[in-house]
């Protein structure tokens, strides 16, 4: 089916080009690219590496939704990062404060993230909404406010306790824990993992069978037919951006309800933009994304290998920036010659079915 | 239309956004003149020499580290960051001329910006699995990690620098009294300034940085305790953007100086060279200003001519501690190694290259010594 | 005509120009040939002046300074505009547009010109000045390839007529004998359709009510709108006349929700709708046939069927109700299969993306959408602009068929004949008002025209 081709064809070609051109560079370089993929693959299956890469991938495909929200009505939600940094932060502070029971005490960090998350793309959304202003200024701005503010309620005036070097909040009670899977000496999957899974499910339900999902894609393919077909743009906005946030805020929350426990200096960085990434990876789509998601998380993973066989890391990320480059860009050529295609086919088809009875008023 | 309007306001926002920052920088500083009017220091007579700052006898005798492994988790930045991860690798060369270390029997791995918390612990457990031991992280970011992996490893030496908080008999941390170094250059500036002003410079706001800014504090208090003392830091906690960016680093230093203060400290990582070149085009023959360096001894570190301006530095010494680390493992018995590097060991001091300072040494030896000796505490915490 | 301009490749056959045989790649290379074409749609910067216009895209053939502006005068003179190059672009009138359009191409050095349905949008006044000027420009030896649907223009420019039916040449004719009648024969390939309506089936039973409505234009000025009142009533086709750009979209829009009236009201079957969002009126019962399909009417990539929910995402059958709003695809599919049947939309099936239909198809396939769900009144904007005579005639019949149901109509449109054929009343509205009434049955194309341009005082009388 065209369909299919449409979908697959792109990413296979990009990732078939990028690796190529990483080849080229590693050769430049005197490095031997089979030896670089033969570790990349095998670090798979040394020590923990596959399980961080299913948790890894489990963060990125929740940056990824969260993003790829936005997208479907071409709002460029750049604020991910800010969202769920602070969304963790506050998170582990409220989690770290209360003493309730198991379940209940999970539950309230899940909701309080999501809602931090949500209060912060607000912002944007508001003033987007009701004063034009375009989201990626305003939610960069309030990527610097959130770095601030965080420096703020982490210090050891505010929520820090001083360990060592490190500043870190209060640690969660065992209570307020997402217990995982153990897989023994090769780690843990996140519990986080399935409730990742199940707001992919839940993202391609509201995008395919709700109103919503349709209005939201409409606005994007076209704002001035949405607007004709009685979609409240305004209203769409908010919404879009409001879960946006929302999701973002989840983004820090498998590695503190599942490892870290807590929200200190050094928690990583980087995921909001990882997000953009994956979903320009996975063109939006429910299932794209998470194979994004994937193939991100094991050039990360496997990457850390490299070193000990001295050939250079940073090819990894010479290869992530491609593979994005060149799935945009091949998702363009496809679905322009597709399109034509498309039309041709209708019109061979018409012809056809015109010159059997020859009949009248077309 | 619409978008025009919305991106005048959002440039509206930006620029007040610019300026609430540029305020916020300027701490306590006076309306000072920027030029020569130069403000008349009380200072402080330094105590008494209580024997003088001999070079301290090595902590243990060199063994012979021909059967080790050793390998490195260097942070952020790696080898070539001209600051801490270089002063660790100039430790491990130590050890490879002067312990007999293989070369092929190390290796150096870096963390890059950003990474997860599982990506650290991989790299500790790579280094494992390929037979190194001792394993030295470099950087308290690996300290979750190392609580980790060192615990499913027993028989593995691990070392940290900057992290005393991972408490396993396999663990040994590798601290430093940095606020005793910089109590020392806060002494020298308070003895070179002229117009009774200096500044600190701090990458970003953490704990860690704050040791320096409360030696240096208290060294220039304890000289000319009516000194002003300008202190800013390039990134909020959190955001370790500030020890990469020299640009901001130039920023922050201007401002400084522009503020009336003539010596600067840096404590800022790599940004530290913004710092040198704001300082170095701020001198002038008849109002000389100075920088004050870190961690390594930068007036050897950095390029002519901006290296000038550098009257000294404060030496954190990564490497000795590094190189009586590895010598340690080698001899059977890291106890003999210090809780923390300080002064006594030299593990921190203060370097005399160039010889901007050759006129106060005597001076700080005697801080020196009476550090040394107890006579003064160094606050490590900001006052 | 993509083909001749290079927007398309042929999958066979040749094309030559001058006797040499051509391939043109993209339609940089129909300009070098010396072929440039004028679109329906004008594609002109309205915030760049009129020289500016002209040089986009075009500054390697003359620079941009003083041998730009000379040739530039030099063929104003040719296509007959009277306005200064530093004009702004938005400042001119839709016959000053074209003449710039056709001045940018002749810019170019093009010899052969394609004009694409251009007196669409022109009062019958502005299309004698422009065959004047075409004719003028024949007898300096340019070649023109006009397309029209309009057959009496066609007979009174062209030197020969050629009929293209679905894509392949059904004849050629010598227009000094051939008849409209059978021309339109040849087209359509059998009778001639035509918009008259037969016996009136206005009811006393008003529909729409609109008092004194005013639309402010945005950052002042002259309101877009002002003191509109019009009533609908069912089974009613009230026609709006008027030059583009006087309101009429406007208007629409108003009626629609899609922008907020300033001062009046809007009444729908007795209900007060100012203020209610487009949705809601859509709910209440207006169905809405924009003027522009592909901006206002559908969702290009997507599935024919999912254009079908379009407007319709809270109704049955395509909406399945309950809280999360879930919609019922494989209604929206049946309902779809519904449409192309009903209203003979063209097509494989109602997976593919509506792009992929001709334009006479998507048009087809949104007034089925817009009377799906029983409407009380079709806002039916250029119903049959840029579609084909087939599909005009279809959706002519469609109209008249709704309205004898008991529809409410109003229908705006450039194309006199369509009005007065399809009206019961005729408003002329110019300058954001109403003018003048006009009865179809008695009123010419040429009298409607000049209330249109307000050349007619006793029209507004």
């Amino acid at each position: 089916m065209t369909h299919l081709r449409t979908v697959l064809l792109p990413p296979v070609l990009a990732i078939v080009f990028a690796a190529l051109l990483c080849a080229v560079a590693l050769l430049i370089s005197g490095d031997s690219p089979i030896t670089a993929l033969t570790v990349m693959v095998t670090q798979v299956g040394e020590g923990t590496t596959a399980v961080d890469i299913v948790n890894s991938a489990a963060i990125y495909y929740i940056a990824g939704l969260a993003v790829a929200i936005g997208f479907q009505m071409k709002l460029f939600n750049i604020g991910i990062e800010g969202q769920f940094r602070l969304a963790a932060c506050v998170a582990a502070i409220v989690g770290g404060a209360l003493a309730l029971p198991p379940v209940v005490h999970t539950l309230v960090i899940i909701l309080v993230g999501a809602a931090v998350g949500a209060l912060w793309a607000s912002v944007p959304a508001l003033l987007k909404a009701y004063r034009g202003v375009h989201e990626v200024i305003s939610s960069i701005m309030m990527n610097f406010i959130a770095t601030g503010l965080i420096a703020y309620l982490i210090s050891t005036d505010s929520f820090g306790v001083l360990q060592g070097n490190n500043i870190s909040t209060d640690p969660i009670e065992p209570t307020g824990h997402f217990a995982g899977i153990s897989f023994g000496a090769s780690g843990t999957i996140f519990g986080f993992v399935f409730v990742a899974a199940a707001l992919g499910l839940a993202y391609g339900f509201m995008l395919n069978r709700t109103r919503f999902g349709f209005e939201l894609k409409a606005s994007g393919e076209s704002p001035t037919a949405a607007a004709a077909g009685g979609v409240d743009a305004r209203r769409m906005v908010i919404v879009a951006l409001l879960l946006s946030g929302a999701m973002a805020g989840l983004v820090g929350l498998p590695e503190l309800l599942g490892r870290d426990y807590a929200y200190t200096l050094t928690s990583p960085q980087g995921y909001g933009f990882t997000g953009i990434a994956v979903a320009l990876l996975g063109r939006n789509h429910p299932v794209g994304v998470a194979l994004g998601a994937l193939l991100w998380a094991f050039l990360d993973k496997s990457a850390l290998a490299l070193d000990n066989v001295g050939v250079p890391r940073e090819i990894v990320l010479i290869m992530q920036g491609s593979v994005v480059l060149s799935v945009i860009v091949a998702y363009e050529i496809v679905r322009r010659y597709e399109l034509a295609a498309e039309q041709r086919r209708v019109a061979a088809q018409l012809r056809a079915a015109a010159s059997a009875p020859a009949e009248v008023a077309s | 239309m619409r978008i025009s309007r919305g991106f005048v306001l959002a440039a509206a926002v930006l620029t007040s956004a610019l300026v609430v920052t540029g305020c916020a920088r300027d701490t306590g500083t006076q309306q000072g003149g920027g030029g020569g009017a130069a403000t008349e220091c009380t200072r402080n007579s330094p105590p008494a020499a209580a024997g003088g700052a001999a070079t301290p006898a090595p902590i243990a005798p060199n063994a012979d580290a021909s059967a080790l492994k050793v390998g490195l988790a260097y942070d952020i930045g790696g080898r070539g960051d001209l600051s801490f991860n270089d002063s660790a690798a100039a430790g491990l060369e130590k050890a490879i001329s002067d312990l007999g270390l293989q070369q092929a029997n190390t290796r150096e791995l870096a963390a890059a910006e950003n990474e997860s918390e599982d990506a650290a612990a991989t790299r500790l457990r790579q280094l494992v699995a390929d037979g190194f031991n001792p394993i030295i992280a470099v950087g308290f970011k690996y300290a979750t990690a190392l609580q980790t992996v060192a615990a499913e490893n027993p028989n593995v030496q691990f070392a940290i620098v900057d992290d005393a908080t991972v408490e396993l008999p396999n663990v040994t941390p590798l601290v430093f009294a940095e606020e005793q170094g910089s109590f020392l250059v806060g002494a020298a500036a308070a003895l070179k300034t002229t117009s009774c002003q200096i500044g600190f410079v701090g990458g970003v706001d953490v704990p860690l940085i704050h040791k320096f800014e409360a030696g240096y504090v208290a060294g220039a208090k304890a000289v000319a305790p009516s000194i002003e003392v300008d202190v800013d830091y390039i990134s909020p906690a959190g955001d370790f953007s500030g020890f990469n960016d020299s640009a901001r680093g130039t920023e922050v230093a201007r401002g400084q100086l522009d503020g009336g203060a003539d010596i600067v400290y840096q404590a800022a990582g790599a940004s530290g060279q913004g710092v040198f070149e704001a300082v170095n085009a701020a001198n002038a023959p008849d109002a000389p200003k100075f920088a004050i360096g870190v961690d390594s001894d930068q007036y050897n570190t950095v390029a002519p001519p901006v290296n000038e301006v550098i009257m000294t530095s404060m030496l954190k010494r990564v490497d000795v501690a590094v190189f009586n680390y590895i010598n340690a493992v080698a001899a059977g018995d890291t106890s003999v190694l210090p809780e923390a590097f300080d002064l006594s060991v030299d593990g921190v001091g203060y370097s005399t290259s160039g010889g901007k300072i050759d006129d106060i040494t005597e001076q700080l030896d005697a801080y020196k010594a009476a550090i040394i000796s107890g006579s003064i505490q160094v606050p490590s915490e900001r006052q | 005509m993509k083909i001749l301009y290079g927007m398309q490749q042929p999958d066979e056959g040749t094309i030559s120009v001058d006797g040499e045989l051509v391939s043109f790649r993209s339609p940089a290379d129909a300009i070098r040939a010396g072929i440039g074409m004028v679109h329906q749609h004008f594609m002109l910067a309205d915030n760049l002046t009129v020289a500016e216009n002209i040089l986009l895209g075009a500054e390697a053939l003359h620079g941009m300074g003083t041998a730009a502006r000379q040739r530039i005068a030099e063929l104003e003179g040719t296509v007959g505009l009277q306005v200064g190059p530093d004009v702004l672009v938005e400042r001119l009138g839709v016959a000053d547009r074209q003449r710039v359009e056709i001045l940018k191409v002749l810019y170019r050095g093009a010899r052969t010109v394609i004009l694409d349905e251009p007196t669409a949008v022109l009062v019958p006044q502005e299309v004698d000045e422009l065959f004047a000027t075409l004719r003028r420009m024949r007898a300096e030896g340019f070649t023109f390839v006009f397309i029209s649907h309009k057959l009496d223009e066609v007979r009174a420019i062209a030197d020969t007529v050629t009929v293209i039916r679905r894509g392949a040449c059904v004849g050629s004719a010598d227009p000094k004998t051939v008849t409209s009648r059978q021309l339109a024969e040849m087209m359509v390939g059998s009778e001639l359709p035509s918009p008259e309506t037969r016996e009136s089936t206005v009811t006393d039973r008003e529909v729409l009510r609109l008092t004194g409505i005013r639309l402010d234009a945005e950052g002042g000025g002259r309101p877009v709108l002002d003191g509109v009142d019009l009533v609908v009533r069912a089974g009613e086709v009230l026609g709006i006349a008027g030059v583009e750009g006087n309101g009429q979209t406007e208007l629409v829009e108003t009626i629609m929700g899609m922008q907020r009236a300033s001062g009046g009201t809007v009444v729908l079957s007795g209900t007060d709708i100012t203020r209610s969002h487009t949705l809601r009126r859509r709910e209440a019962g207006i169905g809405y046939v924009p003027e522009d399909r592909t901006r206002h009417g559908l969702l290009a990539t997507q599935p024919l069927w999912a254009n079908r929910i379009l407007g319709h995402q809270t109704r049955k059958p395509v909406s399945a109700g309950g809280f999360l709003g879930v919609l019922d695809r494989a209604a929206a599919r049946r309902d779809t299969e519904r449409i192309v049947e009903e209203f003979d939309v063209r097509t494989p099936g109602v997976d593919v993306p509506a792009a992929a239909l001709s334009g006479g198809n998507q048009q087809k396939l949104v007034v089925g959408r817009e009377l799906s769900g029983d409407p009380v009144l079709l806002i039916a904007a250029h119903p049959t602009r840029g579609v084909d005579v087939g599909a005009q005639a279809g959706i002519w019949d469609v109209l008249r068929r709704a309205r004898a149901d008991g529809l409410a109509v109003l229908l705006v449109s450039a194309d006199l004949d369509e009005l007065i054929g399809l009206s019961d009343t005729i408003k002329v509205m110019l300058r954001g008002r109403l003018v003048a009434d006009a009865d179809p049955a008695t009123v010419t194309p040429e009298e409607l025209g000049a209330a249109m341009t307000g050349a007619d005082a006793e029209g507004a009388a």
